[in-house]
């Protein structure tokens, strides 16, 4: 028996109100109905410009492209730690909170530490020095802010794997060892049961956090502004670019580019949400 | 069977042993490593290439941490970090408890509207609380930035207490209304001295989403209001690597604290096995 009182969902819609009152406010800026330089008459040439300007989609996917590798990279190290380290062993205890103990380590801290190990005279480069690989830092292959965004993915995986492992871990944990002994019963190897058993629950009890994970990976600011290139601008350094932009009239572009964020984030809240409804009840 | 199995147990354990041995070794270097490299950084006095160790050490650095800019800047964090922890848990638990009464489709859709400033790019979120804080006369300054941190704060503590109001039963407290007390009394005398842990958990995990911020903190407070990361960024930005990791280092020490914190909790739930 439960209340039908509209005060919980009424209380969340609170909770959700900035959110919605900052779409609300970026679609006006945009269309040129308020802020900076809004004649206070629909135009829609600003949104129309922002839309087809090849800047904007090139930040956009190129978020997209560095927040996909390196949540799978994370995904991947997450699963394999779960895997890998499973039972009750002191040994298989140390791995497990060596993957998890970088946890609340901030994004800055995991960016600034990227640029002093990869950048072009970092601990890396000095590495490859003394094994002879490269001679002069100009020899290093640039690993931040490159266009491939080989550093902005290390660190982005690095902050990731902890949070991965964490739930990847618990769900390990929780996949019924009755389970596994009914296939081992029926002849199943153990590779086998791992393949097909253990591997299956894993992975939807794991995306969830891998929605989470990608939607901050494609938010971070600070990981991008250390070690993304200048071209192309990833999309939340584009947004504070235009937020700064002496010229007015730019300014309602940054609207514009955190509305399509927003839209980037809803659509993987949905997933989210439709991820939790529809695997829940079989990883628990 | 039993000794099939065991063989078989075996001989799969002892396949796995080179990919264990190898994920050992990595997990060490990359949890261990980027601290050490920090903590070199923050010493060193000159660290020419292509040296792999600094030419010579000084706790310069350190010891100009308390009346320097970072000291200020840290001073700055704790504070908005601790409004905001306290803000964060004072809104989110009644509203976490509200949510968990719900069922079915209403459920999901309030645990969305929850998430949406978790989810929301926090440069994103910052554009409409910077118009929000400049209309409440606090834009510019770490009253503004204090309600800018707040919003995602609240949104993770009330998922949070979500969790927690969904695996407790009500029985206590439904008890203590049928013997007459009031919404307050059960609040206070039943709910509030159980919830003793949960409450310190949330208020870590909410000190520490305001203790890192970037992007929030530059839109709303508009480069005014010099909390420790935005400190940090920009001597990063400037190459001043020494102060740098000094800042760097400073802003993990409540981390690891709250991550002890963490381990109480998940211990506490059994999510780690053994």
């Amino acid at each position: 028996m439960h209340r039908r009182s509209p005060l919980p969902l009424l209380l969340a819609a609170l909770v959700a109100l900035p959110v919605l009152f900052g779409v609300a406010y970026a679609a006006l800026a945009v269309l040129g109905l308020t802020g900076a330089g809004a004649t206070g008459e629909l135009d829609w040439t600003r949104a129309t410009a922002l839309l087809t300007d090849r800047t904007t989609w090139r930040g956009v996917s190129w978020s997209l492209y560095v927040a996909t590798v390196s949540t799978a990279i994370a995904t991947a190290a997450a699963a394999g730690v779960a895997l890998l380290f499973p039972r009750r062993t002191r040994t298989d205890r140390i791995a497990r909170s060596l993957a998890t103990l970088p946890l609340p380590v901030p994004h800055l801290v995991a960016a600034a530490t990227a640029l002093f190990v990869l950048g072009q005279s970092g601990l890396l480069a000095r590495l490859l020095f003394f094994a002879g690989v490269i001679n002069e830092p100009g020899a290093m292959p640039p690993l931040v802010y490159d266009r491939a965004g080989v550093g902005l993915i290390v660190a982005l995986a690095w902050k990731e794997l902890p949070f991965l492992a964490v739930v990847g871990i618990a769900m390990r944990a929780g996949v019924s060892r009755d389970l596994e002994d009914a296939a081992r019963t029926l002849g199943a190897t153990p590779a086998y049961v791992a393949r097909r058993v253990v591997w299956p629950l894993l992975w939807r009890g794991l995306l969830p956090a891998v929605i989470a994970t990608f939607i901050f990976a494609f938010g971070s600011f600070e990981s991008a502004v250390l070690l993304a290139p200048v071209d192309p601008a990833p999309l939340p350094v584009l947004t504070m670019e235009r937020f700064a932009d002496p010229s007015l009239a730019r300014r309602s572009d940054a609207y514009g580019l955190a509305l399509i964020a927003l839209v980037v984030g809803a659509l993987a809240v949905a997933v989210h949400e439709w991820t939790r409804a529809r695997w829940g009840a079989l990883v628990k | 069977m039993t000794s099939t199995r065991l063989s078989s147990d075996t001989r799969a354990s002892r396949g796995s042993q080179p990919w264990r041995a190898i994920a050992m070794v990595l997990l060490t270097i990359s949890t261990f490593g980027p601290f050490v490299i920090l903590v070199v950084q923050s010493t060193s006095e000159s660290w020419r290439w292509p040296s792999l160790l600094p030419d010579a050490l000084t706790l310069a650095a350190w010891r100009g941490v308390l009346g320097g800019t970072i000291g200020r800047a840290a001073f700055m964090s704790t504070l908005l970090a601790l409004a905001t922890a306290i803000t964060a848990v004072c809104v989110a638990m009644p509203i976490g408890r509200s949510l968990a009464q719900l069922r079915g489709a209403s459920r999901h859709v309030a645990a969305a509207l929850v998430f949406l400033p978790v989810a929301a790019p926090p440069i994103a979120l910052g554009a409409g609380l910077q118009i929000a804080t400049l209309w409440l006369g606090v834009g510019g300054t770490a009253a503004g930035v204090w309600l800018a941190h707040s919003v995602p704060a609240i949104g993770y503590v009330a998922l949070f207490f979500l969790g927690v109001f969904s695996a407790r039963s009500d029985s206590d407290s439904d008890a203590a209304r049928s013997h007459g007390a009031t919404r307050w009394q059960t609040w206070r005398f039943v709910l509030l001295p159980s919830l003793r842990g949960p409450i310190a958990e949330a208020l870590a995990i909410a000190f520490l989403i305001s203790w890192a911020q970037v992007a929030l903190t530059l839109v709303v407070g508009g480069g005014a209001v010099r909390a420790l990361p935005i400190e940090v960024l920009s001597l990063v930005r400037a190459g001043q690597d020494r102060e740098a990791a000094v800042g760097a280092l400073l802003l993990i020490v409540p981390a690891v604290a709250a991550l002890a914190a963490l381990r109480v909790g998940v211990r506490r739930t059994d999510a780690l096995p053994g």
